[in-house]
């Protein structure tokens, strides 16, 4: 079966929260995992959570090691899953202003005077 | 009115139901129970920003809804009435489209749904439903207002006005107060002066009926006297069904800083779920294998409705525009075009 | 040249620690209940939880249910205590959960607080600091990100303070809650978490005293809250460019500081106002005005407004199309360049 890999980021688990802290890891690299089953425990201001599995697949890729804090945005878990898996997450949720370089269209032109 | 308590400690009785009415309430209740656990699945996987659980209220609100005419009646809930939407047959991808924040007040069509948008001002909506209501009899319509509000939203100006508009004008609105006893972090005792909402409808000249809310069938007897009631002309009705909010009052909540989580686990343990698939089954209203053909049902809707909320396209930029007025101005068009020439990605 | 400004400028000196503005809001209630056993915190959920953003984490367990306490869930009725509370010689801090919530409480909050002085001629002060999460940029449910500074700025009788970073955030609250007057005090959310480095000092501007966040020559941003931080954003990339933006924090929308507005402008000749809020009867038109008022013949070109648009605040994926963009910011900055 054709298989893609896709990299699940850390969303914002709460109301415009920036990081949280990796807790601890409920899956191995290698192992299948299946939707909605526990994948990590988090800590954030706010509350300890545990994140559901975005996918069914197979663990590629941890980012993160327990007790690291993650910022929003940043890569938690790389899977490997059939292709056309459905939505991917961790497009929502992020605090916008946090980019590290700003994106920008418009070049100014500086006054001759 | 009569007060409807459930039958025994723990357990409740389904024997006075249709048989089909009663798998009716099995099967929405089901389906608003695992969609709720996909929405708390999808808010923690990025898809939702937030969301709100109507888990342990689901008897409370399907036990209601299932009371009204939805070719009559109209419904203003708040921004917890996911299973009362589902039983009421409100479309329910446009629904949870409003977890995902795609509009605010969700992108079912209100007005054909007769169920108002989501609302997030406590107690806000509940006057509006007098006004519906008093629109009815002044056209000599039967048609009856349900308000939905919670425990926190009655200590509001606007829900004690409501009262006293509708007891004036003996409109025909039904106040459904499901009291889960957390509004956020504060309990009943530090939120209800007196210790009970139902006794207030007695200021208001109206009956008050408190109701186990964990009982589907006692909801929606209680609901259907009250809907009777306001249809016959004579006036309003507060009921109260006592529940229990078992999750946080929203996915970014912590109520570990602020209850107890073993008052929590008891209130699990009496889940209206669980109780009503037992009565139905003590009833003879369905067999085993029946129910888990529905659970099994419930389980697909659910997942439909997941990935048709998640799959649903962002609404296009230029939406901010399209519904400001319904004869739009010429400086909104003009921002508008500020926004094509300068933001539209 | 570019040069940042040093935020010490207006403190004394003290001890420096990194916070976030949550964490910052939180050290100056703590200061504030301790110097005056008069003050008291209250609202929705501030007590055992420690409020939705946390701002008043563990103040219920050092001072005690008595002077840090939740309310019933009733808006207008928390800013009806608040007057009489006052009258009693309280000095009363409430917490309005959201922006959007501010409306049902607004008979309270322009009715009563911000003319009952004046009502008495000035038997009953209100020494009231309204704190209330504000603006955009979270992704938040309806009615959890709107703007309503005109609208306290155009009551009189209301002071309205707006922090933009931790630091701020930490001197505004402890000047707002020693003032004598009513003061809304306007915590842009999106900011609540960004971490500096803030020095634990006694505020020593005065009330009203807005302030130079970077120097520039070639035209002045003027923000307050979290475009403050947008308008930093902005002049990096246009110093990429050459072009050189001083940007000014007011702090402070009423009293508005008319007089570092008219400073800079006089000599960078140039000036753009930034805010969240819709465009008509915004903020911008009052600093437009009193910039052209006192700078009309040093401009080089009109004051740009870069705004949010006129309709109510949208959900998740519209919200970065309606708050300023960074290119909206640098277009209206060209248009002042190429005048």
């Amino acid at each position: 079966m054709a298989e893609e890999t896709i990299t699940f980021t850390l969303p914002d688990l709460g109301e415009g929260l920036v990081e949280a802290t990796l807790l601890d890891w409920e899956v191995d690299v290698g192992d299948h995992i299946a939707r909605n089953a526990p994948l990590v425990e988090m800590e954030t201001t706010k509350s300890a959570v545990v994140i559901p599995s975005p996918h069914d697949g197979r663990v590629v890729e941890l980012h993160a090691v327990p007790d690291e804090v993650v910022r929003v945005g940043a890569p938690l878990v790389t899977f490997a899953v059939a292709a056309a898996d459905g939505p991917r997450a961790g497009i929502v949720g992020t605090v916008p202003e946090e980019e590290s370089r700003p994106r920008r269209r418009v070049r100014l032109t500086p006054p001759t005077e | 009115m009569p007060q409807h308590a459930s039958v025994g400690r723990g357990s409740i009785t389904v024997d006075h139901l249709p048989p089909d009415l009663a798998r009716e309430l099995y099967r929405h209740m089901r389906t608003a129970r695992d969609l709720d656990t996909e929405a708390i699945a999808l808010q923690r996987q990025g898809i939702f920003p937030a969301y709100v659980s109507v888990r342990g209220q689901e008897a409370a609100q399907v036990g209601s809804a299932a009371a009204l005419d939805p070719a009559r009646d109209f419904v203003f809930p708040t921004y917890r009435e996911m299973a009362a939407a589902q039983a009421y047959g409100v479309d329910m991808v446009g629904y949870m489209a409003t977890h995902r924040a795609l509009w605010h007040g969700g992108l079912y069509d209100v007005a054909a749904s007769r169920f108002g948008a989501v609302n997030a001002v406590v107690g806000g909506p509940v006057p509006h439903a007098v006004g519906w209501a008093v629109g009815e009899r002044l056209r000599g319509d039967d048609g009856v207002a349900l308000a939905y509000f919670g425990d926190g939203a009655s200590s509001e100006g606007d829900v004690h006005e409501s009262m006293n508009f509708a007891g004036v004008y003996g409109a025909p609105v039904v106040f459904f107060c499901q009291n889960n006893q957390w509004a956020l972090s504060v309990p009943n005792e530090h939120q209800v002066a007196g210790g009970s909402i139902a006794a207030r409808a007695e200021g208001y000249g109206m009956p008050g009926v408190l109701v186990d809310g964990n009982d589907a069938g006692a909801v929606h007897r209680a609901t259907v006297e009250a809907v009777a009631h306001a249809r016959r002309g004579e006036g309003p009705v507060l009921i109260e069904a006592l529940t229990y909010r078992v999750e946080p009052h929203s996915t970014s909540d912590d109520p570990g800083r602020y209850r107890d989580g073993s008052e929590t686990e008891r209130w699990r343990r009496r889940d209206p779920l669980t109780l009503l698939r037992e009565a139905v089954i003590a009833a003879g209203h369905a067999e085993e294998d029946a129910l888990s053909e529905i659970d099994e049902q419930a389980r697909e809707e659910a997942r439909r409705i997941r990935d048709g909320v998640s799959n649903t396209p962002e609404p296009e930029g230029t939406e901010l525009f399209t519904h400001v007025f319904r004869e739009t101005t010429d400086e909104v068009a003009r921002q508008h075009r500020t926004w094509k020439e300068e933001v539209e990605p | 040249m570019t040069e940042l400004i040093e935020h010490t400028a207006d403190t004394t000196t003290g001890p420096v620690v990194e916070l976030s503005m949550q964490q910052a809001l939180n050290r100056a209630l703590h200061t504030l209940l301790a110097e005056n056993s008069d003050t008291l915190v209250f609202g929705e959920d501030v007590g055992t939880l420690g409020g939705v953003f946390r701002v008043t984490d563990g103040l219920q367990k050092t001072f005690g249910t008595d002077r840090v306490f939740d309310t019933p869930l009733a808006e207008s009725a928390i800013m009806g205590m608040s007057v009489g509370l006052a009258m009693n010689g309280w000095r009363p801090v409430p917490e309005l959960q959201f922006d959007g919530f501010a409306y049902p409480a607004l008979d309270q909050i322009v009715n009563q607080v911000a003319r009952m002085n004046y009502r008495t001629r000035g038997a009953v002060p209100m020494p009231v600091t309204l704190r209330l999460p504000s603006f955009g940029g979270i992704q938040a449910p309806e009615h959890h990100g709107e703007s309503l500074e005109a609208l306290f700025a155009h009551t009189p009788g209301l002071k309205v303070a707006v922090p933009s970073d931790p630091g701020e955030a930490y001197r505004l609250l402890l000047q707002s809650v020693r003032c004598e007057d009513p003061v809304v005090f306007m915590e842009p959310k999106a900011r609540y978490w960004d971490k500096r480095p803030v020095e634990l000092a006694e505020p020593t501007e005065p009330v009203g005293t807005g302030r130079v966040v970077r120097r520039g020559s070639h035209g002045t941003l003027i923000a307050w809250g979290a475009m403050v931080h947008r308008c930093l954003q902005v002049a990096e990339l246009a110093a990429e460019d050459g072009v050189e933006l001083e940007v000014l924090d007011l702090r402070w929308l009423t009293p508005l500081d008319t007089d570092v507005l008219a400073a800079s402008v006089r000599r960078t000749k140039r000036a753009v106002v930034v805010h969240e809020a819709p465009l008509t009867a915004g903020l911008g038109a009052e600093v437009a005005t009193r910039v052209t008022e006192n700078c009309f013949g040093d401009l080089a070109a009109p004051v740009q407004r870069v705004t949010g648009f006129d309709v109510p605040y949208p959900a998740g994926p519209l919200e970065p199309q309606y708050l300023p963009t960074i290119d909206r910011v640098l277009l209206a900055v060209q248009r002042t360049l190429e005048y």
